[in-house]
């Protein structure tokens, strides 16, 4: 009877597992958040350094948004090729149409402050954005999200609220403090998630493959 | 006291209980999704499908998309067999731990 119920106790969880893994997808691989993070330092700090406004502040960040979009495609597609899966995958689309949305408001903000944002040096108003709904759309995957992903949505949340906040209590911040927030939410936070979310060995898996 | 006639000796396995758990948490997988997912070489899994599918717990089709590709889905039957098959497992442990 003992043996029955480990073994039915084991069976359930190897089903949990299954189940659950099966239904998570992770929008950011580890590597590419690990890379996100170091090129938007790296960004952050030149700017620190030779300070640019306007649309030139906008152009690095949106070259550095393109790189990192072209390096989690890359890790997703590599990771997917490795496992024998679509590129394409269910979990893909599913993600997709869950952040999609969010995506449209930083969109057209961008937009205007390339159009006329610009002129009045609206440069916190564009990165609250970009943050904000940054962190919404991380928040919106967090159906099928693994937790880590959903606590990084959560504190480019909060970050985003924080900021006008910290503007309004010391009035006399640094001129680039739009500058030092992203560096801090898209440089240290992708960062940090790097370090948690760096892909674990299967091993329940192949634990499971072994007995 | 238990009676372990109530388990499915088809599901039991543990290939083909794993098979089913990841049959059940999604609509369709592909031969290929499975294989990765599970890690089992073409043999195995397809002796373990054929035997699901011998039982109608699974459904299979066969398309073309460019290239030839097999999806599996759980029939009804399947899919109640799954979950009578977890409700006799939490009876065990529930029948221990009581």
């Amino acid at each position: 009877m003992n043996n029955e119920r480990s073994k039915a106790e084991e069976d359930l969880r190897v089903i949990r597992s299954l189940m659950e893994r099966a239904t998570v997808y992770r929008a950011i691989s580890a590597p590419a958040a690990l890379v996100a993070g170091l090129l938007s330092i790296f960004a952050a700090g030149a700017i620190y350094r030779r300070p640019v406004h306007g649309r030139v502040f906008a152009d690095v960040w949106l070259i550095v948004l393109a790189l990192a979009v072209v390096t989690n495609a890359f890790f997703i597609w590599r990771e997917a090729r490795t496992d024998g899966r679509p590129f394409i995958s269910s979990g893909m689309k599913l993600a997709l149409r869950a952040i999609a949305p969010n995506l449209l408001i930083p969109a057209a903000v961008t937009v205007w402050f390339f159009t006329t944002g610009y002129k009045g040096a609206a440069e916190q108003e564009l990165v609250v954005t970009w943050i904000a709904f940054y962190g919404l759309a991380l928040l919106s995957t967090g159906l099928f999200a693994p937790r880590s992903l959903v606590y990084l949505g959560c504190a480019f949340l909060l970050s985003a609220l924080a900021i006008p906040a910290i503007r309004n209590v010391i009035g006399d911040l640094p001129a680039n403090l739009p500058n030092v927030a992203m560096g801090v939410t898209f440089g240290l936070y992708h960062l940090i998630y790097a370090v948690c979310a760096w892909p674990r060995e299967r091993a329940e898996i192949e634990q499971f493959a072994v007995e | 006291m238990f009676d372990f006639q109530k388990l499915d000796k088809i599901i039991h396995e543990k290939w083909r209980l794993a098979i089913m758990a990841l049959l059940a948490s999604r609509r369709v997988w592909s031969f290929q999704e499975l294989k990765a997912e599970l890690k089992m070489s073409d043999g195995n899994l397809i002796t373990h499908m054929r035997t699901l599918h011998k039982q109608g717990l699974v459904s299979v089709t066969k398309e073309f998309r460019g290239r030839p590709q097999t999806t599996y889905a759980l029939t009804a039957k399947g899919r109640s067999a799954f979950r009578e098959h977890i409700n006799a497992l939490e009876e065990i442990v529930k029948e221990w731990k009581s």
